[in-house]
């Protein structure tokens, strides 16, 4: 579809300027056959020396009429080659090579008989070999090509000026004008632009600053080898460079501009979701990948997944990665090998095999490396999912980690325009920091269980999911109901379990389990681990528990000390293991969920409160069978299809 | 194709960094990059037609071109011939004469202009001034005059009538 409306574009803005060039060739009696040339000139071209001792020049003055059949054939070619894509709906390479041949030719005529300067009309010889191909990729690449040397055109003006020095001469602009419009300025100087001419060369100093706006303005085309972004922008530079030529020097450049289709048309079948691939960057927090990988399998043609060996080994609780998405190729980091260069094999990668899209589910510690990676593959369609809203805006310069990762956050900003979170509220608070830009909510993973079932009869199992690290959670809170719950008068109905599934293995860890195990008894049983919990474990715990638990502090701080709050600014592990099945969860009130999580979430603001909870949840076998229907019914509304659209504009698949 | 881009991308550096030499389509955008001196005249060259100058106010910017292209070319013609002469000139030694009788015998005669243009060249470009300008041209007449800047204008110094027909 694009390379239809793009070859449309390129044939309408190329065909329409040549005709133009040659209908003011005729115009102003340039055309061969008006100009019927007795002489021919020598400049300095070797391609003219050698057409001139052709003896084809001497001929054709020798014989004028073939003035005429020159002009006659440059203007019928196209005519010709336009016809026939017309009519087959493709290009001949014949007739696009003798077009190409015919241009070059009379371009090179047109130089030797009345010194038509070639420069504007090069891009007009080399763009026509895009009439050559009938591939996709061949006309991109053409295309492309042309665009470089559309930018070469103005970097390189630039460049002469300064290596040949006229920039350096105070005096540079005002003898320019002298000289180049000596003729204007010898004769009765009425009219305003002599005036001005005349007023500007009496000024040598404000006429220079003139020179050095032109070459500023020439050597901003740099910024087209490194990124197609501005290319709009250079666009406009080169019409404005072309209305500054025509005001000051009297030269109408305007010729030119045809090469500036090569920045308007994009870059070609990367563009083209058919044919497009992604690649997905994490290293860290795996548990969130499984709803993206349904989602870029049912999506795009490839995808490809960077990760670290553990987060393949526990990407799946049941069966491995690569037997869940089957269309997915996993790339593993090898244990020697640093962050940045697997980010860099990453890119190499990409680039090599033509992927369009980029997904970072974590920019790790590399905030600056991958800004600055980003920013030289400006054409890679980029995605983040974005852990800590607060944390990704705060700006620091206490030192030197934080002055480079607030610099990379600035380019960040600009580059990356799609986020996903994994809560709607923390997509509207992003949204509100970086109006424009594109936020979806997309769930850790779907919802896949099935309705439940009766439950056997066996210890109440509660469960408090994720690391002992009292920075989020407060563990202090579950040692005191605990304690207050198992030295009560009554006695439980029901043994308990109490699964801390998470790394303990630390002082505070430590310290919280040998005050759970002081209650160990016949109805209290405390099941720890130490270490990584395996993927596989982890997620029959969850499947297994009656109750999850997660004792957050609402009010956090990030890995950089920005204040986070969950469910608002960022998320708990426990949006994603509350899908894992439908087991209700108790957490601390101004914890919210949204909407299809609602029915799992069960609020405490005292610990009266949690005691009441716990009491229903363990005593009324109806009132906690209904509940685990509601949330099933509830959460069956995570599921792929509910996040198609949201996906479509993470990755602008439109 | 890739690889015919990088070689064009080749080429044109390569020839930017030759600088005074091109080679269609690989050319130079070095225009006005020179440090310009101040010049001590500017040669201008007038065209009066049935007795009325031409002024480059009068008319587009490239048909004024095209008014002035042929006389440039002319004279560069002509500076180049008088350069090529195998005529001997006072002081040129027997050796400067023998060389450049040897030039003359092997430069291919489709590479020089006919030695006859400079007397067809008032009449050819009567009749082009006649088909740019859309009336019959019955006298023209082309000045070669040099003008020195000063005083913020340009002062005649110096008119020699080169054409008449």
């Amino acid at each position: 579809m694009n390379y239809t409306r793009d070859k449309k574009t390129l044939l309408t803005v190329y065909f329409a300027c040549y005709y133009a060039v040659f209908a003011f060739f005729f115009i102003d009696s340039r055309l061969l056959s008006q100009y019927q040339p007795i002489f021919f000139n020598f400049n300095h071209d070797l391609t003219e020396l050698l057409l001139l001792a052709t003896g084809i020049p001497k001929w054709m003055i020798a014989h004028p009429a073939s003035f005429l059949c020159a002009d006659l054939l440059v203007l019928l070619a196209p005519a010709v080659l336009l016809g026939f894509y017309i009519k087959k709906g493709r290009f001949s390479l014949f007739l696009g090579v003798f077009f190409s041949f015919l241009l070059g030719f009379y371009l090179l005529l047109a130089n030797i008989f009345w010194q038509v300067h070639q420069e504007p009309f090069i891009l007009y010889v080399l763009l026509s070999a895009v009439f050559w191909t009938r591939s996709e990729k061949g006309f991109y690449t053409l295309l492309s090509g042309c665009r470089y040397y559309f930018l070469y055109i103005f970097v390189s003006a630039a460049l002469w000026k300064l290596l040949r020095g006229g920039i350096f001469n105070g005096e540079e602009m005002s003898r320019v004008l002298l000289q180049h419009h000596s003729d204007l300025l010898s004769g009765a100087c009425d009219s305003l632009s002599c005036r001005v001419y005349f007023f500007l060369i009496d000024h040598p100093a404000l006429s220079w600053w003139l020179y050095f706006g032109g070459v500023l303005l020439e050597g901003s085309f740099i910024v087209g080898f490194f990124t197609r972004r501005w290319d709009k922008i250079l666009l406009g530079f080169a019409v404005l460079f072309v209305v500054a030529d025509l005001l000051v020097m009297r030269i109408p450049y305007w010729t030119i501009l045809m090469g500036a289709v090569t920045l308007w048309i994009g870059p070609g079948p990367r563009r083209a979701p058919a044919l497009s691939g992604i690649i997905i960057y994490e290293t860290t927090h795996h548990e969130n990948l499984p709803a993206l990988l349904d989602l870029c399998e049912a999506n795009f043609n490839r995808v490809v997944v960077y990760l670290q060996t553990l987060s393949y080994e526990n990407l799946s609780g049941k069966g491995s990665p690569a037997q869940r998405w089957p269309r997915t190729e996993f790339v593993v980091q090898e244990t020697d090998c640093p962050n940045r260069v697997f980010i860099q094999k990453m890119f190499s990668f990409g680039k090599k095999e033509g992927f369009s899209h980029l997904h970072l589910s974590t920019l790790d510690n590399n905030l600056l490396f991958f800004a600055y990676k980003l920013w030289i593959n400006s054409e890679l369609q980029v995605s983040l999912t974005v852990h800590e809203v607060n944390e990704y805006f705060a700006l620091s310069f206490a030192s030197l980690r934080d002055v480079t990762e607030s610099v990379a956050k600035g380019i960040l900003h600009r580059r990356i325009r799609n986020h996903t979170m994994f809560l709607p509220a923390m997509a509207g608070r992003f949204q509100q920091r970086l109006p424009g830009t594109v936020a979806v909510f997309i769930p850790s993973r779907f919802y896949q269980s099935q309705a439940p079932s009766a439950a056997p009869h066996r210890p109440f199992r509660v469960v408090i999911p994720g690391s002992v690290d009292p920075n989020r959670r407060n563990y202090e809170e579950v040692v005191k109901f605990f304690t207050d719950w198992l030295t009560q008068a009554i006695t439980p109905s029901r043994s308990i379990e109490l699964v801390i599934l998470g790394d303990s293995n630390n002082p505070f860890g430590a310290r919280i389990v040998a005050q759970l195990q002081n209650l160990e008894s016949p109805f209290f049983r405390l099941i720890h681990y130490q270490g990584y919990v395996p993927e596989l474990v982890y997620e029959r715990q969850i499947e297994t528990a009656d109750l999850l638990w997660s004792p957050l502090k609402v009010n956090k701080k990030s890995s950089r000390n920005s204040p986070e709050t969950y469910g608002q600014t960022t998320a708990s592990g426990l949006t994603a293991d509350l899908l894992l099945n439908n087991i209700p969860a108790l957490a601390p009130a101004g914890f919210e969920l949204p909407g299809s999580f609602q029915p799992a979430l069960l609020h405490y603001s005292s610990p009266a409160e949690l005691n009441a909870i716990f009491g229903r949840l363990l005593e009324d076998a109806v009132y906690y069978r209904e509940l685990r229907g509601q949330i099933h019914s509830a959460f069956s509304w995570f599921v792929k299809e509910n996040f198609n659209e949201a996906f479509e504009l993470l990755t602008g698949l439109d | 194709m890739k690889w015919l881009l990088i070689g064009f991308i080749i080429l044109q550096v390569g020839l930017d960094l030759v600088h005074s030499v091109t080679a269609f389509p690989f050319v130079h955008y070095g225009m006005f990059s020179e440090s310009f001196d101040q010049p001590d005249s500017l040669l201008v060259y007038e065209v009066t037609v049935d007795s009325k100058l031409l002024k480059a106010s009068d008319f587009r910017i490239y048909r004024w071109d095209m008014v002035q292209v042929p006389l440039a070319g002319f004279e560069q013609e002509q500076l180049g011939q008088d350069a090529d002469s195998d005529k001997p000139k006072p002081g040129d030694s027997p050796a400067l004469v023998e060389a450049r009788l040897i030039y003359k015998s092997i430069i291919p005669p489709q590479l020089e202009n006919d030695d006859s243009l400079a007397i067809h060249f008032p009449q050819w470009y009567k009749q082009y001034l006649s088909r740019l300008l859309g009336h019959p041209v019955r006298t023209l007449r082309v000045d070669r005059a040099w003008y020195h800047y000063t005083g913020g204008r340009l002062q005649l110094l110096q008119k020699k009538n080169w054409i008449n027909s």
